[in-house]
């Protein structure tokens, strides 16, 4: 039998593989997250946005992370699209960092940790640091406004408007929620990689 | 009218960032262009829908702010605020996403020199979002033939069962398809070394430039009556 | 450009003990038409992707021996290169295409190439006047039909203008006049010279372009017709071997594989289930049902079936439905005839509240054509215990006892195989309880013995007293296991009329539509 050779581990190939995957989680991501959100349309519920974001996508991301072969350009390729949203909607070049800096971490922590549980467990936990962070925005613009509306209307209403957005509690919570739904979505998602997808071939 | 995509990427970021951090006049200003250009696209009843919701928010918070009439009234106001601040922002990105087709945009980002390390997802991911809602309707059709609802004893009892269902059968149908679209693509030379050529055309025209140095005024007015400002104050 | 494989052997997993090819020697010459037909599994598919460069470049696995394209070795050539000279299809219209609309997917590949934009222009204007697509350019691909989107996967790989043609199985979901038009479009290319190679079961639209057939049978060539030699060694021995008739007209004949209603023994239907053997179809022997025997059957009807997306263009107008019980009816049309909305609003899934309520009680349940969009659950008890009320284990398992499942009664859903999964939907339509089952194209890409299964499994379900109604597009298939036939138009009812005695109206009307 002539040359015996292993096939299929061209690194330019499974580039493509991986982008294209980069896509369609992206695309996912961004209609799971949207669809999730739609409860902090109900201002008592904002806080629990991000929180629910985290738990909803944590399945698909775990699903993400096992198949990405180049972790740290997928993810960091993958958070980038959200911060240029971001950049592109007004939110500033801090939002943009923000997450490529929650990218970058999250496929340094996926590539140290491996692909077993710890590392998809991490991974997801950064990653939810990025969808908290877009609430961000709603704090810092409010402050704005408020200064601005402070020259318009009497100090009562504007100390009532302050108390909420002016302490730094509730955007605490806001991302205590969202690691907290990051976590509780971490282990739904690890009965569902074990319950169906390793079963069926899909991650490993 | 036609604007080139990166034309409608500057004045997405100016008009954004104008309107989430410059007093309200300037949020008119700047989204009186987008406005104006969907009126040029035949969009009336959006533009229209659009002033009414708005105009209500604000003539409703301008209103109401002033009765101080405890905290469910300051939660509805504040509501009312963050409405009438994020709605400007809608019809931006509104007229930028209507207006503009996926492969101009892409060209326009590799006329920016944007790696294809980037728009390869990017396409990928414009092409998934119809596909997405497909099969999640298709199985949405085949949840409620099984009699799995929302609001049934059985998923209330375990209420993440709802995410199992309807993420797994996505899941699977969208790796299957990423799959073969990746080999779709990779047996037609798809390849990030490789330099690609774009056939839509980009390039800036006089109503490029007419935006661009509308937004920059914008800017400079505010920037300056802000500095101005702040000397009178003292 | 001529096609050289040498003591090729592949396998998917680490070592060569299992594989898929073994030591397989084929020439191709230039210009050539070479059709690669086989069953399900015999290692046609890596042949084609052995000549494409998927495989040594993309899959992995475990390879020996050489592949030439012209004088080159493939294992030498990076993907990209070999793109140039190998344009590929797939089967699947819906997950080929990269881009919304269609200029830009027919540009794709040379785009890929680095082509200048102005000859890229010029290359489009060439592919669609050639192939007269010109009612489909500028349009939103999401729009097309599966048909007219794999003439766009066509023109988007010859616009990049390569010599070798790889098709794999370009037919399986498509309907009779798109694979028409899939023929003119191999006819063309082999006109101009062209080598195309096309894995298929379907044989009968390349019949007459068709230089050649090659069997292959584990890995291994294992005969080679012209099919004039292939036709005149009659149907029975295409069937044989697997293979769906190599030509239609001579279906109605009814000297086609098997006799128009065949229902088959439980031990039969087993064997078909399990495909590793020869079997012999013809020795199965023909159990003819004389169908004017049966006692007058009943009938369902249904009435006002109506919908639209908006009052002027009906999609569905249907005044009476009549089905007679217990039997299978098939439902032709071309496409955008309404039979998928038909099946919609039977099933309750689309149409006005008042239709979704009756048919959540006397509706019926659909069985999809991509049936992973019906699979939850994590084992196929599960799965057939999801829709039942109240939840039967025994009940569960003797269902899947009658669709031959019992043993992977635990196993996972999506670890299984095509036909085994859609015996699961098929279980699940059973424990809902519902009496009518609607089909949507089971037998799309199936070859001839995945066919009988289905067909047998069908005929089961229909003596155990459901009412079958069947959407297909494959007229093998009818002959085969229908009893009745219902052909729309435009959204209404234009004939129906019982298969028995009509097979050449079936026919007809089929080729003709």
């Amino acid at each position: 039998m002539s040359n015996i050779r292993t096939t299929g581990k061209k690194s330019s190939n499974t580039l493509v593989r991986d982008l294209v995957n980069v896509g369609i989680f992206a695309a996912l991501y961004i209609v799971l997250a949207f669809l999730s959100s739609s409860i902090g349309y109900i201002p008592a519920l904002i806080i629990f946005s991000t929180g629910s974001i985290a738990l909803v996508t944590s399945i698909p991301l775990f699903l993400f992370f096992s198949k990405v072969e180049r972790s740290i350009l997928s993810c960091l390729i993958f958070c980038g699209f959200f911060g240029t949203a971001m950049f592109v909607m007004g939110q500033g070049v801090l939002m943009l960092t923000i997450s490529l800096l929650v990218g970058l971490l999250a496929g340094v922590v996926l590539k140290v940790l491996g692909k077993g549980f710890a590392g998809l467990f991490s991974a997801n936990i950064v990653l939810s640091l990025m969808s908290s962070s877009m609430m961000l925005p709603l704090w810092t613009s409010t402050e704005e406004y408020l200064e601005y509306t402070r020259t318009m209307c009497d100090a009562g209403y504007v100390a009532k408007l302050a108390e909420l957005a002016q302490s730094p509690w509730p955007l605490v919570a806001i991302y205590a929620f969202g690691i907290l739904g990051a976590v509780v979505g971490g282990f739904i998602a690890r009965r569902v990689m074990k319950k169906h997808f390793e079963r069926i071939g899909l991650a490993k | 009218m036609k604007l080139d995509p990166r034309t409608k990427l500057f004045l997405a970021i100016v008009a954004n960032s104008v309107i989430l951090s410059a007093p309200p006049v300037y949020s008119v200003l700047m989204f009186a262009v987008p406005a104006v250009l969907l009126l040029f696209e035949k969009k009336w009843r959006f533009v229209l829908a659009f002033f009414s919701v708005y105009l209500a928010s604000v003539i409703g918070f301008e209103y109401l702010k002033t009765m101080d009439a405890g905290l469910a009234l300051s939660l509805f106001v504040s509501t009312m605020m963050i409405v009438s601040h994020m709605m400007p922002i809608t019809i931006v990105l509104y007229y930028v996403m209507m207006s503009t087709k996926v492969n101009e945009f892409l060209a326009a980002m590799a006329r920016m020199h944007v790696p294809n390390k980037v728009t390869i997802p990017l396409a990928v991911m414009a092409r998934f979002f119809p596909t997405v809602f497909d099969e999640a309707r298709a199985i949405g059709h085949a949840m409620r033939m099984r009699g799995i609802r929302l609001f049934s004893l059985r998923t209330l009892a375990n209420p993440f069962s709802i995410l199992e269902y309807r993420l797994v059968p996505l899941l699977v149908s969208v790796t299957k398809i990423g799959d073969e679209l990746s080999i779709a693509a990779v047996t037609r030379g798809l390849s990030p070394e490789t330099k690609r050529t774009c056939v839509a055309t980009v390039g800036f025209r006089v109503q490029d430039l007419i935006v661009f140095v509308y937004c920059l005024l914008v800017v400079v007015c505010y920037v300056f009556l802000g500095l101005t400002g702040n000397l009178l104050a003292r | 450009m001529n096609i050289s494989l040498k003591n090729v052997s592949f396998s998917y997993t680490d070592s060569l003990d299992n594989a898929v090819i073994k030591d397989l020697n084929l020439e191709i010459r230039s210009g050539e038409c070479v059709i690669l037909a086989g069953e399900s599994g015999c290692g046609k598919t890596t042949i084609s992707k052995l000549i494409n460069g998927l495989i040594p470049h993309y899959n992995s696995g475990c390879m020996a021996g050489d592949v030439l394209l012209g004088d080159k070795n493939t294992a030498d050539m990076t993907l990209a290169e070999i793109s140039r000279c190998v344009g590929s299809v797939f089967q699947n219209p819906r997950s080929q295409f990269f881009n919304i609309d269609t200029d830009s997917e027919i540009a794709f590949g040379c785009e890929n190439m680095g082509v200048p934009r102005e000859e890229i222009l010029q290359r489009i204007d060439d592919v669609v006047k050639e192939f007269r697509m010109e009612h489909l350019i500028g349009r939103n691909i999401f729009h097309l039909s599966g048909g007219e989107k794999q003439k766009i996967a066509c023109a988007s790989v010859a616009a990049a203008g390569p010599e070798i043609f790889v098709l794999d199985e370009p037919s399986a979901n498509l309907d009779l006049k798109s694979v028409a038009d899939l023929t003119e479009i191999v006819g063309r290319w082999k006109k101009a010279g062209k080598t195309v190679v096309v894995v298929e079961h379907r044989i009968h639209y390349l019949r007459e372009i068709a230089d050649r057939i090659c069997y292959v049978k584990d890995g291994r060539i294992a005969h080679e017709w012209t099919p004039a030699e292939l036709e005149a060694k009659g149907a029975e021995y295409a069937a044989s071997l697997g293979l769906r008739c190599v030509n239609l007209e001579q279906l109605s004949d009814g000297v086609a594989g098997a006799p128009s209603s065949v229902i088959l023994s439980d031990a039969q239907a087993e064997s078909i289930y399990e495909t590793s053997q020869l079997v012999d179809v013809v020795e199965l022997g023909s159990v003819e049902q004389d169908l004017s025997k049966r006692p007058t059957t009943e009938l369902l009807v249904f009435k006002d079936l109506y919908f639209a997306y908006n009052r002027k263009f009906p999609v569905l107008n249907i005044p009476m439905l009549t089905l007679p019980r217990g039997q299978i009816t098939a439902v032709i049309g071309h496409n955008g005839a309404g039979k998928s909305t038909l099946a919609q609003v039977l099933c309750g899934l689309c149409g006005t509240w008042r239709q979704k309520r009756k048919a959540r009680k006397y509706g019926a349940y659909l069985i999809m054509q991509d049936v992973n969009h019906q699979l939850f659950t994590e084992s196929v008890l599960e799965e057939v215990l999801l829709g039942m009320r109240p939840q039967n284990e025994k009940t569960a398992l003797e269902i899947l006892a009658g669709l031959n499942l019992e043993q992977y009664a635990y196993e996972h859903p999506m670890a299984l195989s095509g036909g085994q999964k859609q015996r699961v939907a098929i279980g699940s339509g059973v424990s809902s309880g519902r009496d009518i089952v609607v089909f949507d194209e089971p037998t799309s890409g199936l070859d001839y013995r995945q066919m009988l299964a289905v067909s047998a499994t069908l005929q089961k379900l229909a003596s155990s007293g459901k009412t079958l109604l069947v959407i297909t597009h494959d007229p093998e298939f009818i002959l085969n296991c229908c009893s009745n036939v219902i052909r729309m138009e435009h959204g209404k009812i234009a004939e129906q009329y019982p298969l028995q005695g009509n097979q050449d109206k079936l026919i007809h009307a089929m080729l003709n539509v």
